[in-house]
């Protein structure tokens, strides 16, 4: 009986059982299909969605930085270079503890407190993900090693090789051709797209001078590699590449040796020397004196150094005196003279009789003759425009600039580049002052008066101009009137550069061209005319120049100046260790150019020389002046006067016959 | 088909011949069955030495596994299945002592405080011998009951689950609970549970999850499942596995991207690659095509494992057969479902194509039971 049930029973359950395992395949069979069909979703219909997801999963664009282009002298001579460098570079994602990695590393290689704070800077900026940012620049060779032989503890550290700038003439060229450093944010924010894209892989940009103003230039076209990488960012595979372009060679008219001699002719004087070439309107030298080494800011100057730098208010090495105004003082005279002539205010024949002061009409007040302060006194006495060029004498342009007057002066000024910017590339330039009725109402909201005009007729008072642009205005002297604007760039990749000038500066042109040669003669009475039994008849750098060297095979035409300090800083007058009555001396000024009064060649060379508290333009900028001029003519273009002397007469001989 | 018809010969041949059996009888090996593992096997270690970077031990270790799983199957087919039934009590009471033991002195690895280390024995997860434990109790309990089950039947069976499922979670294991709650609920199922009931223990469970969400779930359990409704609320973090995942199986497209060329495996942008998330390896690399292979080969395990289950001779093998064969199927689903994004994340490998050590000998326990019940059946009989 009760095997029957159990039985039947089992029967039941066998039933049962395949029923329900029958049900369960169903199950199988559906669920599978729902799996085949999310399958087919993924691997058909979005095959090609998620295989552009696999590949930007693992292809990373990433950039080759390009070559930065060099920078040469006229001459050839390498004034900006790259060198290659070994970084300690950090990628973050790849460091397990960066604070603990970073003290291992100080104890390593002796990293400073400003190494890290500039590291943190670095890491600040906008960076792609597992890029690398150099921690310490410029590794030596023991760093090297110790970096190397502790790798292993060091994930995520790497050095890394890299080009850098670097400036054979250092200091010498920290003005005039400026240096790179690194990019910060607000540089790159100022930068539209397509730029920033092309600094993808560049860390440095041109901060001053020449490397700022030819950074398009110099700076070349960014490459991209196409690479594989793992969920760690590790490069596995390089794909594609695509090569940058290596910026332009540059070639400036800047000469090396000249910059050289220009900086030694300083001597231990703070200053500044800039040379033009007349007929290029290249600038030959620029030098500011003391320089700083722009080397040291390539790879990011330590906050020690740059406050060395900063907090000397004497030397202030970081203030370019080339491009900063001063007050011209007498070195304005040969172009207000030749503006008196030119509006017929003088003659050859005129002439005053100085007193040794002036006086306007109805006024008191009597103008003194700055340059006869320390002479016996008594006034130049008879005096014509030559003679108050080359004794300097204040009395003669006192009275001529009063009867100019303000507004002729202004335009007649302005014709020589003087509160203008007349450069082609040097856009940095100051552009001093150049006074005029409209500019006093503005900045001073005072009306002019008679007297301004008195002191602005011997470059004081509101006069201001650089030692760029007195070298620009006796450049335009050398050059009878034309004007060629100076420039800097003088070839890129060997390709003479053309600037397109959009506006061009209009030559200047008197009533008379000869009042160019009368001018031309009066400087070169500065420096030639000697003493004789006439009274005062001397040329004020006669003794310092000519005299100094009888040998001289060339004549130069020049003009001193010296001009008040205006203000010194209350930090100074205050500081101990500082002689102020040394600052207190006039700043000393000498412009000039050569060859001068040469039937056979033409001026070579114009320069301004500005030494500060030099005190005496003639007796001290006259012969840095006649040094740096003795440099180019003699020793760079090595000129044979005396073949010239004796050529010149057989060609005229020649072209007689 | 011709495993059927394998059978359908192989059972005529033994009445035609009388008492001579096969060889295979003889040694309880199933061919198929075997068929289907070794083909599994070769398989994974096919797929595991692509997805491990060429890694040539650890594919050697895992064959050496696979081949003590081979051997504990076979030594497991040597015993009747009855033996098993009779003491599947003791086994049971057992098991549970061993989980009390893991809560006591138990080793944590992987999160999961699964491992008991005991002296003189290799190191093993008590929780594993529960996935095959549990449907033998559930088998032996039901088979000798009247079926349909009784309600007071049901009850009794849901606290044999839920009790050593319950031991597993403490321990922070809820894959392997739920795989052992799964394995008993198959039982259930198959010993015939009215269909009502089951209707209305779904719906229950429907109503009771949003309750288990809001007050019972962990955070990570939440986060898997925002996850899994959206990848991309956290890419970089808790979706990053099944964004990952997706994007090489979606890149493997229909023929693959070859073997050992799989970008994403090898420049590890998939996480366990090795382990749970293989199959994503396997896509990338074989394609739609490797994937519709792979799962043809455990359709013909599973088929094998339903007629040995419709073939076994009594309510206890077939329930068995039945829970171990759909257990593994439930294994196989949820972890490529999981992978592939339809399912949320859970930590459950792929059988026989991911890397393990005493889950794959649990496997091989599991067709060592099939086999046992295929080739021992006849003796109950006479």
């Amino acid at each position: 009986m009760t095997g029957k049930w159990q039985l039947k029973d089992h029967e039941a359950e066998r039933e049962l059982f395949s029923r329900r395992l029958a049900v369960a395949a169903i199950f199988v069979v559906l669920l599978f299909a729902a799996l085949i069909m999310k399958l087919v979703n993924l691997q058909v219909a979005q095959y090609d969605y998620f295989s552009a997801r696999s590949d930007g999963n693992r292809l990373h664009s990433q950039y080759v930085p390009p070559a930065r282009g060099l920078i040469f002298d006229g001459r050839g001579q390498l004034l900006a270079d790259n060198q290659p460098i070994f970084n300690l570079t950090i990628v973050q994602e790849q460091v397990e503890n960066l604070d603990e990695t970073l003290a291992y590393l100080s104890t390593l290689i002796g990293l400073t407190e400003d190494d890290i704070e500039q590291f943190n800077n670095r890491m600040r900026r906008n960076r792609v993900p597992f890029s690398s940012v150099p921690l310490r620049y410029v590794l030596n060779d023991a760093e090297k090693s110790k970096i190397a032989v502790n790798s292993h503890k060091l994930p995520g550290i790497a050095i890394e090789p890299q080009f850098v700038r670097q400036y054979p003439l250092s200091e010498l060229t920290a003005h005039s051709v400026g240096y790179v450093s690194e990019i910060n944010r607000d540089e790159l924010e100022s930068l539209s797209d397509t730029e920033r894209e092309n600094y993808g892989g560049t860390n440095h940009i041109g901060k001053t001078g020449i490397e700022r103003t030819y950074e398009d230039l110099l700076h070349g076209t960014v490459g991209y590699e196409i690479v594989e990488k793992n969920n760690r960012g590790q490069v596995m595979r390089y794909l594609d590449r695509t090569d940058p372009v290596a910026g332009k060679n540059i070639t400036l008219y800047l000469d090396g040796e000249l910059q050289i001699a220009a900086e030694k002719a300083l001597g231990d004087f703070r200053g500044a020397v800039v040379a033009i070439d007349p007929a290029t309107g290249g600038v030959l030298a620029m030098v500011s004196k003391p320089g700083f080494d722009p080397n040291l800011f390539v790879t990011g100057i330590s906050n020690k150094n740059y406050n060395v730098l900063v907090t000397d208010n004497v030397n202030t090495p970081l203030f370019d005196r080339t491009t900063n105004p001063y007050p011209p003082g007498s070195t304005i005279k040969p172009f207000l003279g030749l503006g008196g002539l030119h509006y017929g205010l003088v003659d050859y024949e005129f002439a005053i009789e100085d007193p040794g002061y002036f006086r306007l009409p109805g006024v008191s007040y009597r103008w003194g003759d700055y340059t006869l302060r320390t002479a016996i006194g008594g006034g130049h006495g008879h005096t014509d425009l030559q003679k108050a060029i080359f004794q300097s004498c204040d009395t003669f342009f006192y009275d001529l600039g009063s009867r100019m007057g303000i507004d002729s002066m202004h335009d007649f000024m302005s014709l020589f580049g003087f509160g203008q910017n007349f450069t082609v590339d040097i856009n940095y330039a100051r552009t001093g002052v150049l006074p005029s009725r409209e500019w006093k109402r503005e900045t001073r909201g005072e009306p002019w008066y008679p007297g301004d005009t008195v002191n602005s007729s011997i470059g004081q008072g509101y006069m201001w101009a650089t030692p760029l642009q007195l070298a620009t205005a006796v450049s335009i002297v050398a050059n009878k009137g034309k004007v060629v604007q100076p420039r800097m760039l003088k070839a890129v990749e060997g390709v003479p550069y053309q600037p397109v000038i959009e506006d061009p500066i209009a030559d200047v042109v008197v009533n008379d061209p000869d009042y160019w040669r009368y001018i031309e003669e009066a400087m070169t009475m500065v420096v030639h005319r000697p003493y004789s039994d006439e009274f005062r008849g001397y040329g004020t750098a006669f003794e310092a120049i000519a005299m100094a060297d009888r040998e001289m095979p060339y004549k130069m035409a020049g003009k001193s100046g010296s001009a008040q300090v205006v203000g010194i800083s209350q930090e100074i007058l205050q500081s101990k260790d500082i002689m102020v009555s040394d600052l207190n001396k006039d700043h000393g000024l000498f412009i000039s150019f050569a060859p001068a009064d040469n039937p056979h060649i033409a001026p070579k060379i114009a320069i301004a020389v500005f030494v500060e508290n030099g005190e005496h333009g003639s007796s001290v900028a006259g012969p840095i002046a006649k040094s740096v001029i003795d440099t180019y003519l003699l020793n760079i273009l090595q000129i044979d006067f005396a073949a010239l002397e004796a050529g010149g007469g057989s060609l005229v001989s020649v072209l007689d016959e | 088909m011709n495993s059927q018809d394998f059978i359908r010969q192989s059972d005529g041949l033994g009445s035609r011949a009388g008492n001579r059996k096969s060889i295979w009888r003889t040694i309880h090996t199933d061919p198929p069955l075997l068929v289907g593992i070794i083909l599994l096997c070769c398989f994974g270690l096919l797929v595991l030495y692509s997805a491990s970077g060429k890694d040539q031990p650890l594919v050697q270790r895992q064959a050496i596994t696979m081949f003590v799983g081979l051997v504990v199957m076979f030594i497991v087919a040597q015993f009747n299945v009855h033996f098993f039934r009779q003491w599947a009590p003791s086994m049971y009471a057992a098991g549970i002592g061993l989980l009390l033991l893991v809560l006591l002195i138990g080793v944590e690895s992987n999160g999961a405080k699964s491992w008991l280390d005991l002296p003189g024995l290799p190191s093993f997860q008590p929780s594993e011998l529960m996935k095959f434990v549990v449907p033998m109790l559930m088998a032996w309990y039901l088979a000798s009951r009247p079926l349909p089950p009784r309600f007071k039947h049901l009850f009794w069976s849901a606290i044999m689950i839920l009790v050593p499922a319950g031991l597993i979670i403490i321990q922070n294991d809820t894959g392997t609970a739920i795989m052992v709650i799964m394995s008993g609920i198959f039982v259930v199922l198959l010993a015939g549970i009215r269909w009502r009931v089951v209707i209305a223990g779904f719906i229950s469970l429907l109503l009771v999850s949003p309750a288990w969400y809001i007050f019972l779930a962990q955070d990570h359990q939440k986060n898997r499942i925002l996850t899994f409704f959206n990848p991309y609320r956290d890419p970089t973090g808790a979706g990053y596995n099944i964004i990952q995942s997706q994007i090489a199986i979606g890149s493997g497209g229909i023929y693959g991207k070859g073997w050992g060329e799989g970008a994403q495996s090898h420049l590890d942008f998939i996480p366990e690659s090795n382990t749970d998330f293989i199959l994503a390896v396997l896509a990338e690399e074989f394609g739609l095509l490797g994937v519709l292979f792979l799962i043809c080969i455990y359709l013909f395990v599973l088929v094998r494992g339903c007629f040995i289950a419709i073939a076994a001779n009594d309510t206890f093998s077939r329930l068995l057969a039945g829970s171990i064969t759909l257990t593994f199927f439930f294994y196989v689903f949820v972890n490529m479902a999981m992978v592939s994004g339809l399912l949320p994340v859970i930590g459950l490998p792929l059988p026989l194509i991911s890397r393990g050590g005493t889950s794959v000998v649990t496997l091989f326990i599991g067709f060592g039971l099939l086999m046992s019940i295929k080739t021992h059946g006849r003796s109950k009989l006479s």
